[in-house]
């Protein structure tokens, strides 16, 4: 055009249209399947990993004594509270005997009674056999009848029976006060060991039946952790591994201990093994029992392979592998995986070499068809 | 040639080009409203995704998991696991709640997931954004960026805290909320297991119960407790299926032998957007026709004033001799112009405004077509009544009279 | 495009039928020959501009005969099928105000019937830029309508009409918005270019400063024409 009209105009316009038309070409290249799919890198390193599992469980008391009468009663006195601590032998309450005392007076005024027996039996058996030796002389003389001899001869054999009776009479009655008296003495409520009180069940005045716990105490030098691990990640767990105990209301603190044992029977229902770990050292104040803590196990460290973040294992067309790049291309590569540690490192046992490049976080699910553009946090993350 | 319509609008291009910025919003937010439903139809589809389940198996009778509740015993997927064809076989739990972190709670599905070195199992998130994967078996999670968590965050679900560890993306349940993935135990737990408040009281009921507590049987009390506070359910069974199986027959042998509800890919995605999002798409429908007839209502009438403007002119081209053709063709050409640039305008501002709406808007390339040529054909419909008009202007008006 | 200017012969139009019909034209003889510029006076309601519309093949005359050049373009009916191109290829128009196309600038309006005919862009351009440099108004050739003076716009207008080179070009109260001065200038132009292009040129006017410039004035009163010698006095 030889005369270009409004030219101002025209230009003012193509500033508008231009940058609306480069941004929709932007806009339809940036989103829809055109679009490049961000995604970061990083490059697999050869390192060892030191994997580690991770469980969960309470703290238990390998020894619990529940302390209590054997004969129903009533709770006289309990001198101990929750938390204190007693030494063997330390008296911690007694039971009220209730009738136990009037009974063994009457066992003791029976023993009396069978005694007084006694010493009329013996009297009845030393006349007796006084008579029966009378009248054997003077049957041997002639003096009497066979038959009056017999009958002297029968109320000595009578009274010899009634001697025995008493005599075991007073046996019983000694064994049966003997019974009473040591029932008298297990009211005392007598600590085993060394311990501290972790329950009081009863106070004074409280009817206990027999066989009832009043106070249950335990050995703190017994305290430990029976922790639960899944069986899927419990590869390689043993006894004397150490481990680091972290108790649910001590966050901040990782108390160190071991494994002391696995359990031979693993819970069928919840698919766990059951670990015991213990302290090296038991925590002060003492953790309650029960309570829940977080164990982790520390395995021994393993050589150095080829190792991957976890986030970089994908699965594509029923395989497991990762999306490796080369020169910016991708393709996906089935590996197979070795352990892993707690921090997400895993190992690659086939399918990766120390410095091939791969993709660790996608904007979206790959495929081999996509274009990729390579950055350092995906957007969208906050930090 | 010249070409009228181009020299009025370049003579009048502030008018023209602002009508079609108010146009293209409106464009916009058809397309946006387009995108929603995509993005709701998107939402369900992805949910099946990545689960990366071949079939489901829930509670027998039910729509379960995602669209009714399911419960089956956790137990179930090992006699799955030995049916011929299944290659992997994984628990789940879906409960969608209330996430606490600090002040704030976002409203998300929880995802209970097998973890440790169950690589790719089905449920787990297939791809990261950051962080990593749950390792431990416990109080960890990943959750979707969508929920505003970051690393490092502690979340609350019910009494449990659970440090977030990894980040993923476009992980929603069918109806947007985003997901935690947290260990399956913690999420059964979290699934079945009543508040502290609510098991203290349960016990205290257990406990004056004389059946559940005899004098003479001091373990009964502990024991009724302990299982009343333990769970063994999970909410399905995902299963995935080895290449040379036919899923049908799969999910018939489950049925048939497991006496469960089975349900394929297909039918749960009939499930999920037949029944699940049925009225609220038929919703957005509604709303995306009664948006089309607006646009074209206004279309219609910007070009009818544009063209009223210049009924004058018009008469003037008329006399002097000016075609039908000629001025008819300046009309409509003004109107697809202005489509044009209402259509650039809308799919910009619905492709920057989509990525601000809670939930997911899936703004699709056919979609974007189609809304193009209905754009243009709206266009030329709405300028015939304009042609109309500016053909029925009498030459005579234009000399005085 | 020289032609033999136009002739009308016992032109008559009646608007509406029966007894509401109204005879706006009874009887019109007029001829005017190219190069030459006549007045059509009258008062209001007298026929004047039924008579343009007429002229104009904008709307159909009820009888009689009209000659455009050496073509009968009526003769108690329409004699030529495509009234737009012959509006457009014989009949020029300048109206009494200008209306211009305010989209296009001057050389476009001037330029757009070619354009719009099919003569290519540039030399449709480079001929109105001839007729405007004629009209002294080539300094204005890129400006818009809406930047010109009412004179100029005049100019442009009657440079439009002029562009096809019509046998004819017929001029709607070309004045009326124009003081004296002015006025004089565009009819001075009008003789101009009348002579120039041997146009045949119809001034409608009630301006009484410039009907004595006139050679020839047709005086129309309820529908009929009278046709009187005018002054032919100077422009100045």
């Amino acid at each position: 055009m030889k005369t270009i009209p409004f030219q101002r105009r025209t230009l003012a316009l193509i500033a508008v249209i231009v940058p609306l038309l480069a941004l929709l070409v932007y806009v339809a290249l940036r989103s829809g399947p055109l679009a490049l799919v961000a995604v970061t890198e990083t490059e697999v390193e050869s390192r060892p990993i030191r994997p580690a599992l991770y469980g969960i469980g309470t703290v238990e008391a390998r020894y619990t004594y529940k302390i209590g009468p054997t004969f129903a009663g009533r709770v006289k006195r309990l001198d101990v509270h929750v938390g204190d601590y007693v030494k063997a032998g330390q008296l911690l309450g007694e039971i009220d005997p209730v009738d136990l005392d009037d009974r063994v007076r009457s066992q003791e005024a029976a023993l009396k009674r069978v005694k007084a027996v006694l010493r009329e039996s013996t009297a009845r058996q030393s006349y007796a056999e006084a008579q029966a030796r009378r009248y054997e002389q003077l049957f041997a003389v002639r003096s009497i009848s066979e038959e009056v001899l017999t009958t002297k001869q029968q109320e000595l054999q009578i009274a010899n029976a009634a001697l025995t009776a008493a005599r075991e009479d007073i046996d019983s009655v000694r064994f049966d006060l003997e019974a009473l008296r040591a029932q008298q003495e297990n009211l005392r409520l007598i600590a085993p060991v060394d311990g501290v009180i972790t329950l009081r069940d009863a106070d004074p005045g409280t009817t206990v039946v027999a066989g009832q716990a009043v106070v249950e105490m335990i050995d703190p030098k017994s305290l430990w952790v029976n922790v639960r691990f899944d069986q899927v990640s419990a590869q390689g767990l043993a006894a004397d591994l150490p481990a680091h105990i972290v108790l649910r209301s001590r966050k901040s603190e990782t108390f160190t201990g071991r494994v002391l044992r696995m359990e031979l029977k693993a819970d069928v229902v919840t698919e766990e093994m059951l670990v015991k770990v213990v302290f090296d050292e038991i925590p002060v104040p003492l953790p309650p029992i029960g309570e829940l803590a977080e164990v982790t196990v520390d395995l021994p460290a393993l050589p150095a392979t080829p190792t991957i973040p976890n986030a970089a294992i994908q699965r594509h067309s029923e395989q497991l592998g990762v999306w490796q790049i080369t020169d910016g291309t991708l393709a996906f590569v089935p590996v197979t995986l070795g352990r892993a540690d707690l921090d997400g490192a895993v190992q690659v046992l086939e399918g990766l070499r120390q410095g091939d490049r791969i993709v660790v976080y996608s904007e979206k699910a790959l495929s081999p068809k996509n274009r990729i553009h390579i950055v350092e946090h995906l957007s969208g993350v906050l930090r | 040639m010249i070409s009228l319509a181009g020299r009025d609008i370049l003579h009048s291009w502030g008018k023209f080009v602002f009508t079609g910025f108010g146009l293209g919003l409106l464009i916009g937010v058809t397309l946006v409203m387009a995108g929603v439903y995509r993005g709701m139809v998107d939402d369900g589809k992805v949910l099946l995704d990545n689960s990366g389940a071949d079939l489901w198996v829930v509670q027998k009778d039910t729509l379960g998991p995602y669209a009714e509740s399911s419960s089956i015993n956790d137990d179930l997927y090992r006699s799955i696991l030995a049916l011929p064809g299944v290659t992997h076989a994984s628990n789940v739990t879906y409960l969608t709640m209330q996430v606490r972190m600090d002040e704030r709670d976002v409203r998300s599905m929880v995802v209970g997931i097998v973890p440790g070195e169950s690589w790719g199992a089905p449920g787990w998130p297939p791809y990261l954004v950051a962080g990593r994967q749950i390792t431990r078996g416990h109080y960890e999670a990943v959750a979707d960026v969508a929920t505003g968590f970051k690393l490092g965050d502690i979340l609350t679900i019910r009494r449990n805290r659970y440090t977030v560890v990894g980040l993923t993306r476009r992980m929603v349940s069918s109806s947007g909320d985003p997901m935690v993935f947290i260990p399956l135990k913690d999420a059964q737990e979290a699934q079945f297991l009543k508040d502290n408040d609510a098991i203290w009281q349960s016990r205290r009921r257990t406990e004056v119960n004389p059946a559940f507590n005899r004098p003479g049987v001091p373990g009964l009390l502990d024991a009724i407790n302990a299982s009343q506070a333990s769970s063994n359910s999970v909410n399905a069974v995902l299963v995935r299926i080895a290449p040379s199986a036919v899923p049908d027959e799969v999910a018939e042998s489950i049925r048939r032998w497991k006496r469960m509800t089975v349900y394929t890919r297909a039918q749960m995605e009939e499930i999920l957007i037949g029944k699940l999002i049925a009225t609220s798409s038929k919703q957005i429908g509604m709303f995306l026709v009664i948006l089309a007839i607006v646009s074209a209502a206004i279309v219609a009438f910007i070009i009818y004033t544009l063209t009223m403007d210049k009924i004058r002119e018009i008469a003037v081209l008329k006399l002097i001799g000016t075609r039908n053709r000629t001025i008819a063709a300046m009309i409509m050409q003004q109107a697809l112009a202005l489509g044009v640039i209402g259509f650039a305008v809308g799919k910009i501002t619905a492709t920057y405004a989509a990525p601000l709406f809670p939930k997911y808007v899936l703004l699709m390339p056919q979609d974007s077509i189609v809304g193009f040529f209905a754009v243009l054909v709206i266009c030329a419909l709405a300028s015939v009544i304009a042609i109309r008009m500016a053909l029925k202007v009498d030459p005579a008006e234009a000399i005085g009279g | 495009m020289s032609g033999k200017g136009i002739r009308i012969n016992g032109l008559r139009k009646r608007y509406g039928e029966g007894d509401t019909a109204v005879d706006a034209l009874k009887s019109v003889d007029m001829q005017v020959a190219p190069g030459e510029v006549v007045g059509l006076v009258g008062p209001s309601g007298s026929g004047k501009s039924t008579l343009l519309k007429c002229l104009g093949a904008v709307i159909a005359p009820t009888a009689g005969e009209m000659v455009l050049g050496d073509e009968v373009i009526y003769d108690d009916g329409w004699r030529v099928r495509d009234l737009r191109a012959l509006r457009r290829d014989k009949i020029g128009f300048v109206f009494q105000a200008p209306y211009l196309i305010p989209f296009l600038d001057v050389t476009d309006n001037v330029a757009l019937l070619p354009m719009l005919a099919g003569v290519p862009n540039g030399e449709a351009r480079k001929h109105a830029l001839d007729l405007l440099t004629a009209l002294d108004v080539q300094h204005r050739a890129r400006a818009v309508p809406s930047q010109l003076s009412g004179g100029e716009q005049q100019r442009v207008a009657i440079a439009r009409g002029l562009v096809n080179r019509p046998p004819v070009i017929l001029a709607d109260e070309p004045t009326a918005p124009l003081d004296s001065e002015r006025a004089m200038a565009v009819i001075r132009i009008l003789n101009e270019m009348a002579q120039e292009y041997e146009t045949a040129i119809i001034v409608v006017t009630h301006d009484e400063k410039i009907i004595p410039t006139f050679k020839r004035v047709y005086h129309i009163r309820d529908g009929v024409t009278h046709e009187e010698a005018g002054e032919g006095k100077g422009f100045e």
